[in-house]
């Protein structure tokens, strides 16, 4: 538990600190600081034990079943990075406080600091791989904040983004080699993990596994070839650089490898990818370093050599090298943090970091320069502080490992030669900055900064000097706790002397030092060369460059598919209908075979087929005349009902006939404001593109079509003819299924066409739209609007069209007719009303039909209904009917169902006529319109 | 109750809402809004309710009008219908609340629109018949159409033609092949379906089998899978946010739909029926993830972008579906999240907007912004969410999702897409937020309009956020529920049994 | 008489998808419609043809299979619904757009 508190202190401490920095940026450094003392304070009593020897596993359950859980661990390593973290990050923190001008708010860089804290304490003191990757990306996050803190300056948005793209690329990576991981261990967790480390190596997914988990480490500790996003990093303010980009994130990568060192190490193919990738870093990146004129570029490369230097050594894998490792980094990551901070009072003294322009500090800022010169000779490997002793036992590692290999000669060397430019680019920034004549033209006048800012400093200095001079003292025992944990087993024999006597180490350091110093003075014609190669093998423009492509490629491809053309997109969806139609069908025996006794073609028929196709042709092939197609569907339709009377299918004719009336005064009303005829715009190839399309659809669903007809198969239904009477009292079977069997669909289908009715009135609202004058031929319309006679016929009509439809209403349940019919009956006798003597005329007679009354009615009806039956603890919609006998009226019955059919008309009617009229309304004088408009 | 009638209270409740919003007048805002509100806080409640109910394992069956399985309609809650329930309530409920910003008003009847759209996405949901399955898609459908149309405008407009249109199509589809199950099988209920499917001659069976692939046409149309996803991005990146946050559910109805149909009707008891969708998954989805990514990184817009994204997580979804009861568990645990996560985009996306009068929600730098802190923080963290990154739910999902499906392309395509949205995402926010600085540009003699975000528009994406903070802290109880659930779908007997009885 | 019904949904539903791909709104509404005649006749055609055999009891003895006739229905209305919505629809676009192009602009 107490190790999930420190994890979560800065998380919580975070957002305080920033509330409390907007104040006082004074007491916004004190609680940043007491945030890291707490921290430190819920991991302090488990120190002891830890420097013991021992680890402690904490466990917290979140995901039992995916066998994520938050298990914690704490052991040397992280014990080790735990010190670093909190220590430096307290040091940033003061630091900060003297470094950011009252402009920058203080609070946005703590909370984001200590936000990154969190993470990094997350990654650190994780056992469940899982949960180490969830706080990895954490501090991608919180690294790309941290990198765009002066959001203003384009080239620190971009850096940001390019740290974020590379490290979460490496993250993706991570994931997948850490799935890998977990399923050849059988668990995420790391105990079990580090006991399988045979098995793993001998499994056959290793080696792309073990790719995968280096991708992850390389993109995050900036090796070749990820290295060139940690310089572009630099655009961050110093106190961040210090922190993450040298001290403790970028260490992340290398903290992987050291944790699965013992499962991981020891196979030739380990050695050749880490040791490999770490030498190439380190000797690349030093030579780079020496050409840098940023002083904070000349340090960015020097960090990714020196992370180099230290996956090269985890690489060699050899007991003693992981040691060695382990107090490489240790060492970097004191005298780099000094250095960084250095440089940021520099900065900040100088205004500039171009080493070009500042010399000669000598004079204005000794103090400053002594601390520098002290962490640089670190940096150099100088004896007597505390670089020169891992340096040391990293020249020793690859004597004796080169020594065992053929051609192994050419480690040392590499290292000598890595070591000589480490040396130079030292002595450059001492001299450069320091030395070496006066300053040019400055911003600023550089003198020495405020006391507090100079304390981080001096501690980190401070400690560089011991351990270069006292280790066994002072860093012996965290690096031996840190090793066992790195190792797993017993330590490997080491002494931490600064004297070796004569050894080929020594020998190397001596080389280095004489090689650094000869080539800083002939350094002229190398810059001359640099200059001359200067950006010919840029990882970033590489990088930023195939970005761009991909980019441009993720375009084209888009704008290739998305054309928003609706033709389009109505011919990929059938051309997949036909493609799964037809993958359907083919496995499938042929249509054709072993048909049943097909019904007799009578002429009639015959005839009806041919006019229908005729008319269906005719519209399609003429459609660009709108009038003509129009009605020639209208024409189709009505065969349609035919087609249903003749089959048996008496509701169905009398809905088609009177739906088909409505639907064609729906689509003339529109036509009007509609152009009277579409432009010939289709070419012949889309046209037969097309025609072809229609022709497979045509041919497809005739054959289906055929198909059904001609399989017999029982059907539920059987049900339904059984218990229509008996079940629900009615003789005419598809209205007792559309009112009981399957009342349902019925609520759902009103409630259809409901939304339809006040979606189009809704779509309707404030909408101008003009119509024509004259019809197709140019001919005025006639004026007189509403024939007289034809008025008052239709006015006699309506009461006979409402008794009709009463009694279609009446009979539905036992004859053909009910709620539907009678409804949309209903409605093309009021609508004639509207058609023959105008919208205003009716409106003011019937008041009713305007809204949507008739419709919400409708539907509270059918609920209702429906509710009724829960009264008698049945489900929705359980219809009851009795018979009952009045005087004069006789035997009668009365359903349920009927109340049920009752809302369906009135939904119907309201529905149709809302539908109707809204698009009527514009027929009539727009004056009304506005009037109505005006009022509401 | 909840067991007497707990089946249909989720549709009854929306439709009653509907109606009862008809009866007031127009001018009864405050009153029509209260109504519709507590109506969607019911509607989370009785999601609750459901899922408490069946979580033991229990299907609630519903014969409607009392009439015995297979004859009358049966509404049928198990875990997946009643997660998605839940899912759809919660959604709608933000989605509502940020509504309530003024959206609501830019057009009549939003509310019953709304409501009757809940009402059709849950009857979607629970229904256990294939022909009323068509009629709530068709109830969905009308009232999308119109809360698409919301408010009108040219752009909008365009969208909604194509988007009805094409809709209207796959409608005249999903008839067809109703028809074709109907005259092959002799039934409309799906346990029945499930049932008879294993018994039919060949002749039967070709017809049954292209009336279930016609089905996974009209699904995939619905649900956004490439090649029929083109209708999508323009849809949602026209409409307005709150509805544009809404139809984040609408692409999971046709995966629904499709999971429901591939393990049930096309489920384990088909016989030689069974599997039917299985070879046809994995290709659409890897192929869908593609266009999501590659479009998601060509939007100029961040509507555009959402709406890409959204269709990137219906490629990561449909995998998942193809990854057996793991992937399955995985894909039914992500659900929630990507629906959250991109409805929390669209609307930061709305709110941008309304902040920025001419730029609106272009990838482009504008002035900086009102509240810069909760406006980037919010989509900082829907970015996060969306994109998959940890700690969220999303990643979690992923992860296992990995898990699941163990090959090389698939893990491929899953990582190389989730980076992409990083990409796009990072630019995005980048320009939006980071890139930031002087005065907003405004609308050239447009008075100075005041750019802050409204009293309802932060704590709506906050819900969704909060939601999702919710997802991945009770990640272990809920990936429990959702291996129960990919457990029981996947074993269709139980469902059979539970609604034919005997059977 | 089965052909015959079979060769009238083919067609219908043949010039309904081909007036579906045209590109004014007016031609895809009347597309829709021929559309929904063809499938609304398929639908009624999975119940098989009977002549003179309709659903309601007591006139005849075995009558033809009612629930497509429900189903087909319910799909008139529907389908009566939705046409009426793109047909405002195509309004509302030639208002907005100012012509009647699918795709809002002329080509």
């Amino acid at each position: 538990m107490s190790l999930m508190l420190a994890i979560l202190t800065p998380f919580c401490g975070a957002p305080l600190t920033f509330w409390i920095a907007r104040r006082s940026r004074k007491w916004g450094t004190f609680t940043a600081l007491g945030v890291c003392l707490l921290a430190a304070l819920c991991l302090a009593p488990m120190a002891p034990a830890i420097y013991g020897g021992a680890a402690s596993i904490q466990y917290l359950s979140w995901i039992p079943a995916a066998g994520i859980d938050l298990t914690l661990r704490f052991d040397g390593l992280g014990l080790l990075f735990a010190q670093m973290i909190l220590g430096i990050g307290a040091l940033v923190i003061i630091y900060a406080c003297y470094y950011l001008s009252e402009k920058d708010s203080l609070g946005r860089l703590y909370a984001l600091l200590l936000l990154f804290m969190g993470a990094m304490l997350g990654v650190v003191l994780a056992e469940n791989l899982i949960i180490l990757l969830v706080f990895w990306e954490l501090t991608s996050l919180a690294s790309f904040m941290l990198i765009a803190y002066w959001r203003h300056d384009s080239e620190a948005r971009r850096g940001a983004q390019l740290a974020l793209v590379i490290t979460g690329a490496g993250g993706m990576a991570l994931l997948a080699g850490f799935v890998l991981l977990g399923q050849m261990a059988g668990s995420f967790e790391l105990t079990t993990i580090l006991l399988r480390g045979d098995a793993i190596r001998a499994a056959d997914n290793y080696p792309l596994m073990l790719l995968l988990i280096l991708l992850g480490a390389f993109t995050k500790s900036a090796q070749f070839p990820f290295h060139f996003w940690l310089p572009r990093a630099m655009a961050a303010p110093t106190p961040v650089s210090a922190y993450l980009h040298s001290a403790t994130m970028v260490k992340a990568g290398v903290f992987l490898l050291a944790r699965l060192f013992p499962v991981l190490s020891g196979t030739l193919f380990w050695s050749w990818w880490v040791g490999g990738i770490g030498l190439i870093t380190l000797l690349l990146a030093a030579v780079i370093a020496l050409f840098k004129h940023d002083l904070k570029g000349l340090l960015a490369y020097s960090t990714i050599s020196h992370l180099g230097l230290i996956v090269a050594l985890f690489g060699i894998g050899t007991p003693l090298a992981a040691v060695a490792g382990v107090f490489h980094l240790i060492n970097h990551a004191i005298f780099k943090a000094g250095l960084f901070m250095s440089v940021g009072i520099i900065d900040h003294e100088c205004g500039t970091r171009d080493m070009r322009r500042i010399n000669g500090l000598w004079h204005s800022m000794p103090h400053t320069a002594i601390l520098a010169m002290v962490a640089t000779a670190a940096m150099a490997g100088v004896p007597l502080v505390n670089g020169f002793l891992s340096k040391e036992m990293f020249f020793a590692e690859a004597v004796s490992v080169g020594g065992q290999m053929r051609f192994g000669w050419f480690l040392p060397a590499i290292v000598t030669l890595a070591g000589i430019f480490a040396v130079a680019y030292s002595l450059r920034f001492i001299h450069d900055v320091f030395f070496n004549g006066e300053p040019v033209n400055l911003p600023k006048i550089p003198h020495e900064p405020p006391r507090f800012m100079k304390i981080p400093v001096e501690i980190l200095v401070l400690l560089c000097l011991l351990i270069g001079i006292v280790p066994q003292y002072s860093v012996e025992p965290i690096l031996d706790v840190a090793a066992g944990a790195v190792l797993q087993g017993p330590l490997p024999e080491h002494d931490l002397a600064i004297w070796h006597g004569f050894s080929p180490a020594l020998f190397m350091s001596l080389i280095a030092l004489v090689g650094g110093l000869l080539i800083y003075l002939g350094r002229q014609p190398l810059f001359a060369l640099h200059t001359h190669l200067e950006g010919r093998l840029d990882g970033r423009k590489i990088f930023e460059a195939l970005l761009a492509k991909i980019l441009a490629g993720a375009a084209h491809i888009t704008n290739f598919i998305d054309r928003s053309s609706l033709q389009q997109q109505v011919s990929l969806l059938v051309g997949a209908t036909l493609c799964l139609g037809v993958a359907g069908m083919l496995p499938g025996p042929g249509v054709l075979t072993n048909l049943p006794a097909l019904l007799p073609v009578d002429a009639v028929s015959l005839i009806m087929t041919l006019v229908l196709a005729a008319a269906a042709l005719r519209a399609t092939i003429g459609h660009r005349q709108r009038l003509t197609a129009l009605i020639l569907t209208g024409a189709v339709g009505l065969i349609m009902t035919l087609i249903f009377v003749k089959f048996s299918a008496p509701d169905l004719a009398l809905t088609q006939l009177a739906v088909e009336v409505v639907t064609l005064i729906l689509l003339l009303l529109a036509l009007y404001f509609l152009p009277q005829k579409s432009p010939k715009e289709s070419s012949p190839a889309r046209r037969w593109r097309d025609g072809l399309l229609a022709l497979l659809v045509g041919s497809g669903m005739s054959l289906l079509a055929f198909a059904v007809m001609t399989r017999r198969s029982t059907t539920i239904s059987d049900y339904f003819i059984a218990n229509s009477i008996g079940g629900g009292g009615g003789h005419n079977i598809v209205n007792v299924i559309l009112v009981d069997f399957r009342g349902f669909d019925t609520l759902g289908e009103i409630s259809v066409l409901a939304i339809a009715a006040l979606g189009i009135f809704a779509l309707m609202q404030n909408l101008k739209l003009k119509g024509l004058e004259q019809d197709a031929q140019g001919r005025p319309f006639d004026p007189d609007k509403y024939p007289l006679i034809m008025a008052t016929f239709s006015r006699l009509l309506l009461p006979l069209a409402l008794l009709v439809s009463v009694y279609i209403f009446l009979r539905g349940h036992n004859l053909p007719g009910g709620g539907f019919i009678a409804g949309l009956v209903t409605a093309i006798a009021l609508i004639l009303q509207y058609l023959t003597n105008g919208v205003v005329w009716t409106k003011k007679r019937l008041p009713a039909a305007q809204t949507h009354p008739l419709i919400v009615w409708g539907l509270l009806v059918a609920m209702l209904t429906g509710l009724g039956s829960w009264l008698f603890g049945r489900p929705f919609l359980t219809s009851a009917f009795g018979h009952w006998s009045l005087p004069l009226v006789g035997e009668f019955e009365l359903a349920s169902a009927m109340a049920f059919d009752l809302g369906v008309y009135l939904v119907v009617v309201g529905a149709t006529l809302l539908i109707l009229i809204n698009l009527g309304l514009f027929r009539s004088s727009t004056a009304v319109r506005e009037k109505k408009t005006w009022k509401s | 109750m909840i067991t007497a009638h707990g089946p249909i209270l989720p549709l009854i409740l929306p439709l009653a809402v509907a109606i009862l919003l008809l009866f007031l007048p127009r001018r009864a805002q405050r009153l029509t809004r209260m109504l519709s509100v507590a109506g969607s806080v019911v509607q989370v409640g009785l999601g609750l309710l459901l899922l408490r109910t069946v979580a033991e394992g229990t299907q609630l069956v519903y014969r409607l009008g009392d009439w015995p399985a297979p004859y009358g309609i049966m509404l049928v809650v198990d875990r997946l219908a009643a997660w998605l329930l839940l899912t759809s309530a919660l959604l709608a409920l933000c989605a509502l609340i940020y509504a309530l910003a003024g959206g609501d008003r830019e057009g009549r009847y939003f509310h019953v629109l709304f409501q009757m759209q809940i009402f059709g996405i849950s009857g979607a949901f629970v229904t256990g018949d294939l022909f009323n399955l068509f009629v709530f898609f068709e109830v969905l459908l009308i009232s999308s159409y119109s809360l698409l149309l919301h408010g009108g405008g040219g752009p909008r407009t365009r969208a909604g033609l194509h988007y009805v249109i094409l809709n209207l199509l796959g409608s005249a589809i999903f008839l067809l092949a109703a028809g074709l199950i109907y005259s092959s099988c002799g039934s409309l209920n799906f346990a029945h379906l499930a049932q008879l499917m294993a018994g039919l001659d060949d002749s039967q069976l070709a017809l049954a089998r292209t009336g279930g692939l016609l089905l996974l046409v009209v699904f995939a149309l619905k649900a956004g899978i490439m090649p029929l996803h083109l209708w999508l991005p323009a849809a949602y990146s026209e409409t307005s946010a709150p509805i544009a946050a809404l139809f984040a559910i609408m692409t999971k109805i046709g995966l629904y739909a499709i999971l429901r149909m591939s393990t049930l009707v096309f489920g384990s008891s088909a016989g030689s029926l069974a599997d039917l969708y299985l070879p046809w998954l994995l290709p659409l989805a890897l192929l869908t993830l593609l266009i999501g990514a590659a479009g998601a990184l060509a939007a100029a817009r961040l509507g555009r972008l959402a709406a890409y994204l959204i269709i990137l997580s219906v490629g990561t979804l449909l995998t998942a579906f193809a990854g057996g009861t793991g992937g399955i568990a995985a894909g039914l645990y992500y659900l929630p999240h990507s629906t959250f996560a991109a409805a929390s985009l669209f609307l930061c996306a709305g709110a941008l907007r309304r902040c920025r009068p001419v730029i609106g929600d272009q990838l482009i730098a504008d002035g900086d912004l009102p509240q810069p802190l909760i406006m980037g923080g919010t989509f900082f963290l829907a970015a996060m969410a969306i994109s998959g990154l940890p700690p969220f739910s999303g990643f979690i999902a992923k992860l296992l999702i990995l898990k699941a499906l163990p090959q090389v392309l698939v893990w491929g395509m899953i990582l190389t897409t989730a980076l992409a949205a990083v990409i796009a995402l990072a630019r995005g926010g980048n320009q939006i937020f980071l890139a930031a600085s002087g005065p907003m540009t405004l609308p050239r003699g447009g008075k100075s309009v005041v750019l802050v975000t409204s009293l309802w528009e932060v704590p709506a994406i906050a819900g969704l956020l909060i939601l999702i903070f919710i997802l991945t802290l009770a990640a272990g109880p809920a990936l429990e529920f959702t291996q129960d659930t990919a457990r029981q779908i996947l074993e269709p007997a139980n469902y059979i049994q539970a609604v034919l009885g005997g059977g | 008489m089965e052909i015959l019904i079979a060769l009238i949904i083919g067609l219908l539903s043949g010039c309904g998808v081909y007036l579906l791909l045209q590109a004014r709104t007016f031609s895809v509404v009347l597309g829709l419609t021929l559309l929904s005649y063809g499938i609304n006749l398929f639908l009624f055609a999975t119940g098989r043809l009977v002549i003179g055999q309709p659903p309601v009891l007591s006139a005849v003895s075995s009558p033809a299979d009612p629930l497509p006739q429900a189903l087909v229905l319910t799909a008139i209305v529907i389908g009566f619904a939705m046409t009426a919505f793109a047909i405002m629809l195509s309004l509302r676009a030639q208002a907005e757009l100012g012509n009647d192009h699918v795709d809002g602009e002329q080509p």
